[in-house]
């Protein structure tokens, strides 16, 4: 009996919780109506355990391109580096390989750390607008990447040896996820349980609050870039891992597009303040399921990219109006 | 009654209510005549604005007449409609826009009657800009660009750019049938005091061929240069004085425009230490010699622990900027900062100073408090060391349980009213979220705070449980530095008053001989 009454408290609270998670972010909204309306519309090929597998799949890649640079949007500034890093740490841990062996991958984070603290640097010391600054950076990265392949003569940075990463050690669970936990679990962390998370928002928020608060608000600022090119680091090793123990060698504007549109469709606006790796995540999904929807209409793939630019537009375009109806905080 | 008596414009018994409730204008009537430049005083939400903001036509009144020549018209509906009647506005400020040559801003929006097929007739531009800032005396090279101009010189070509729009807008330049009207919205609040002066001479010569209604809550240059002023406080006109007829005093226009409940029981409750009583006390701030060219010169004092200091005088005077300067918001040309642990760097940033125990606090809403989070994070924001542990060096992790229970002791001690410590401040009323931005500092207990305007905005209610903790700060031996408009506050916590005025410190009061001189 009273077990009962246990039981039909925990779901009620439960419940509850799940409600109040769809109330305070309205994408999962659009998540819940996508998934409803594909199941019922393609209820052949959407709810298979391979369709399911690829949408977990393109949602890592699009979590993990754009987790770290969240940190960034949620103080007010755009960092777009993870392209680099994700390029040039590939060309790092290939030249690597013969001298660090099986470690050479751990030069991800590290790599992406460092070029976070630059990038912050150079961001607060001279004023260049972030998204100018790391976007010029991902430009020379990508050059020096190519320069790397050109000067061994090969086609692909790729290291056979990491292919064990790449093969499925739990049925229709993607390795690239479970290397995207750890991710997860850190940003939530920096984010919710660490002095930074509340800093770097109140920077966002209002910055010259912050400054009469007392806060020390350049110094957090390069520390946000730092958390970001680190967990874009970490990440790169997920999408290290889903293209086959390689990196890419040329740079894919869709990709960038893809990590923006994820962070402000799940409800970080580009202003900052608000928001959160947590948000990221719906965004992520809920972008990952627009494309597996027009996927299954057996659109041509080609034409995808008109539907990534448009998407980022009306993103920007909702998270900064809000909808009616609809109070985004 | 001959015609130079009779006003251009007037309106009367103008009321306006926002969203139902805020009460914003109650029966107001205000007139302006020929060649005159009236002054509209009163604190920060008196409603000047928003009566200005009818005259040209961006609100619509609830209720009231609008007279123009005696004649009944309805209110103007857009800015463009009052521009008809001849009525302009110059706002408070970033109505100059620096990037572009004094005679392109000039035009700004009325080129096409400069334009011919499609082209700009510059020259034709060129030559009536030099007319017209001829004829205004106004001296500078109407091919530069505005950013290179001095501030007032900003200002000015912003006047005549107002009174230009007005004389195109009646096809007659260099016409004089028609008196322009241009609204001053606290023209002077970005000019130094030198600045100041130059905008006023220019005024005075303009006021032969234009009224002027003057919008401020500076005293002095109130009292200097209009005809006539009228007090708004709290949306209700509560003086009007005639300067050509009666001489008014700047204390006597001070208490019309703040005449709030006084907070007698407060003042027999606490005793005030004269200033001999805190003189054993250590000195926990020295400031010497610190200047900043046009806003303060040679400020030097010393302050003990427990002890409160007033930086008492008008609007401008630099008493503000001092406050900034110890706080390291504003850097100082020149001087020396001494707190109790060490000489400070004049070019240091809040961080530091924070660090070397000065806290700061500013009554303005929205600049201290972060609406939409919880009252527990804005609490914690400035006290981390007291809710975060720190396993290494480089990294606080946040103990939660710590967090909500200093919250909630601010809560109950300041009796701020909210369901709980999760509430998000925007959804407190004026009173709570100033509570909850002192509340802060409270728990922090730096060794010197810096009030500006601590209790703006707030009901009486609120603002007594702030200056009992504020009083019980200073109790505990937080020494403090008051800035603010209001005489009275300054009689409730200051020991020391400084009279500041044009940036220099002019007398020292007790705060016995202060409340004597302001007759509180």
């Amino acid at each position: 009996m009273r077990n009962k009454v246990g039981n039909k408290s925990i779901a009620i609270s439960i419940l509850s919780s799940i409600f109040k998670m769809i109330r305070k972010n309205p994408v999962s909204w659009l998540i819940i109506g996508l998934t409803i309306l594909f199941a019922t519309l393609y209820s052949e090929s959407f709810l298979t355990g391979t369709n399911l597998e690829s949408i977990l799949k393109g949602f890592v890649i699009t979590s993990m391109l754009s987790i770290g640079p969240t940190f960034v949007v949620l103080m007010g500034s755009l960092d777009v580096s993870y392209m680099g890093i994700w390029m040039f740490g590939g060309a790092l841990v290939w030249l690597l390989f013969p001298y660090l062996g099986m470690a050479s991958i751990f030069i991800y984070p590290i790599f992406g750390l460092a070029l976070g603290f630059i990038n912050g640097i150079v961001h607060v010391k001279s004023k260049i607008p972030s998204f100018i600054l790391t976007l010029s950076i991902t430009a020379v990265l990508a050059y020096l990447t190519t320069v790397i392949r050109n000067i061994y003569g090969v086609l692909t940075l790729a290291v056979p040896e990491y292919r064990f990463l790449t093969g499925s050690l739990i049925q229709y669970v993607p390795t690239t996820f479970l290397l995207a936990l750890p991710v997860f679990i850190l940003s939530f962390f920096f984010m919710n349980f660490t002095k930074l998370g509340t800093y770097l928002c109140a920077i966002g928020s209002n910055e010259e609050g912050a400054e009469l608060a007392g806060i020390n608000v350049k110094k957090y600022k390069v520390l946000g870039f730092a958390v970001s090119g680190f967990l874009s680091g970490l990440g790169s090793i997920a999408l290290y891992s889903y293209l086959g123990a390689r990196a890419p060698v040329t740079l894919d504007l869709n990709e960038m597009i893809r990590g923006l549109a994820a962070i402000v469709l799940g409800g970080t606006p580009l202003v900052g303040g608000i928001g959160g790796p947590h948000r990221t995540l719906f965004g992520a999904l809920a972008y990952v399921l627009i494309f597996n929807g027009l996927f299954l209409a057996g659109i041509d793939p080609n034409q995808f990219k008109l539907y990534i630019g448009l998407t980022l537009i009306a993103a920007v375009l909702i998270a900064s109006r809000g909808l009616k109806g609809v109070l985004i905080t | 009654m001959n015609f130079s008596d009779l006003s251009i414009i007037e309106v009367r018994n103008v009321s306006k209510t926002f969203n139902g409730v805020v009460r914003a204008l109650d029966n107001v009537s205000i007139n302006v005549k020929e060649n005159e430049i009236v002054s509209v005083v009163g604190e920060n939400g008196a409603g000047k604005s928003t009566l200005m903001k009818i005259l040209v036509g961006i609100y619509p009144p609830d209720t009231g007449e609008f007279y123009h020549k005696g004649i009944e018209v309805p209110f103007p509906r857009n800015p463009g409609e009052a521009l008809k009647r001849g009525i302009s506005i110059v706002y408070q400020e970033k109505g100059v826009i620096p990037h572009l040559k004094v005679y392109q801003f000039l035009f700004l929006n009325m080129e096409e009657k400069f334009t011919r097929l499609g082209r700009l007739q510059l020259e034709r531009i060129l030559n009536v800009a030099k007319e017209v800032l001829d004829e205004l005396n106004i001296k500078c090279d109407i091919t530069s660009y505005m950013y290179e101009l001095p501030l007032s010189t900003q200002k000015m070509i912003e006047i005549a750019r107002a009174i230009l729009s007005i004389k195109l807008e009646h096809g007659e330049i260099g016409a004089d049938k028609l008196t322009p009207i241009i609204i001053l919205d606290e023209p002077t609040a970005p000019l130094s005091l030198e600045e100041r002066d130059e905008l006023f001479n220019h005024l005075l010569e303009l006021k032969k061929t234009s009224s002027f209604i003057f919008v401020s809550h500076i005293i002095p240059e109130v009292i200097k240069f209009s005809e006539r002023i009228y007090v708004l406080r709290d949306g209700k006109l509560v003086a009007h004085h005639d300067l050509s007829k009666e001489k008014v005093v700047e204390e006597e226009l001070f208490r019309e425009i703040v005449g709030r409940e006084s907070h007698y029981y407060l003042w027999s409750k606490y005793a005030y230490g004269k200033s001999e009583l805190f003189e054993k006390e250590p000195i926990v701030l020295s400031i010497k010699n610190l200047s900043k060219r046009g806003y303060y010169q040679d400020i030097s004092f010393d302050l003990h622990k427990g002890e409160c200091i007033g930086l008492f005088g008008p609007a401008g005077s630099g008493k503000s900027e001092i406050a900034k300067t110890i706080y390291g918001i504003i850097s100082p040309d020149s001087g020396t900062i001494i707190t109790r642990h060490k000489k400070a760097g004049l070019n240091d940033e809040p961080h530091r100073r924070l660090k070397m125990g000065v806290g700061y606090f500013s009554g303005e809403t929205g600049k201290e408090l972060f609406l939409y989070w919880p009252i527990r994070k804005n609490v914690s924001l400035v006290n981390m060391e007291k809710v975060a542990k720190k396993p290494i060096k480089v990294m606080s992790i946040i103990n939660f349980k710590a967090e909500r229970s200093l919250a909630e002791k601010i809560m109950k001690k300041l009796r701020i009213r909210a369901p709980s410590v999760e509430t998000e401040c925007y959804s407190l009323s004026g009173g709570n979220k100033q509570k909850v931005s002192v509340g802060k500092w409270l728990e922090r207990s730096p060794d010197i705070i810096l009030l500006e305007d601590p209790t703006i905005g707030i009901d009486v209610g609120s603002r007594e449980d702030i200056y009992e903790v504020l009083l019980e700060m200073k109790r505990s031996g937080i020494s403090m530095i008051l800035v603010s408009d209001d005489p009275k506050e300054y009689a409730i916590l200051c020991d020391r008053i400084f009279f500041i005025k044009d940036g220099k410190l002019q007398k020292v009061y007790e705060n016995e001989e202060f409340r004597k001189v302001m007759q509180l």
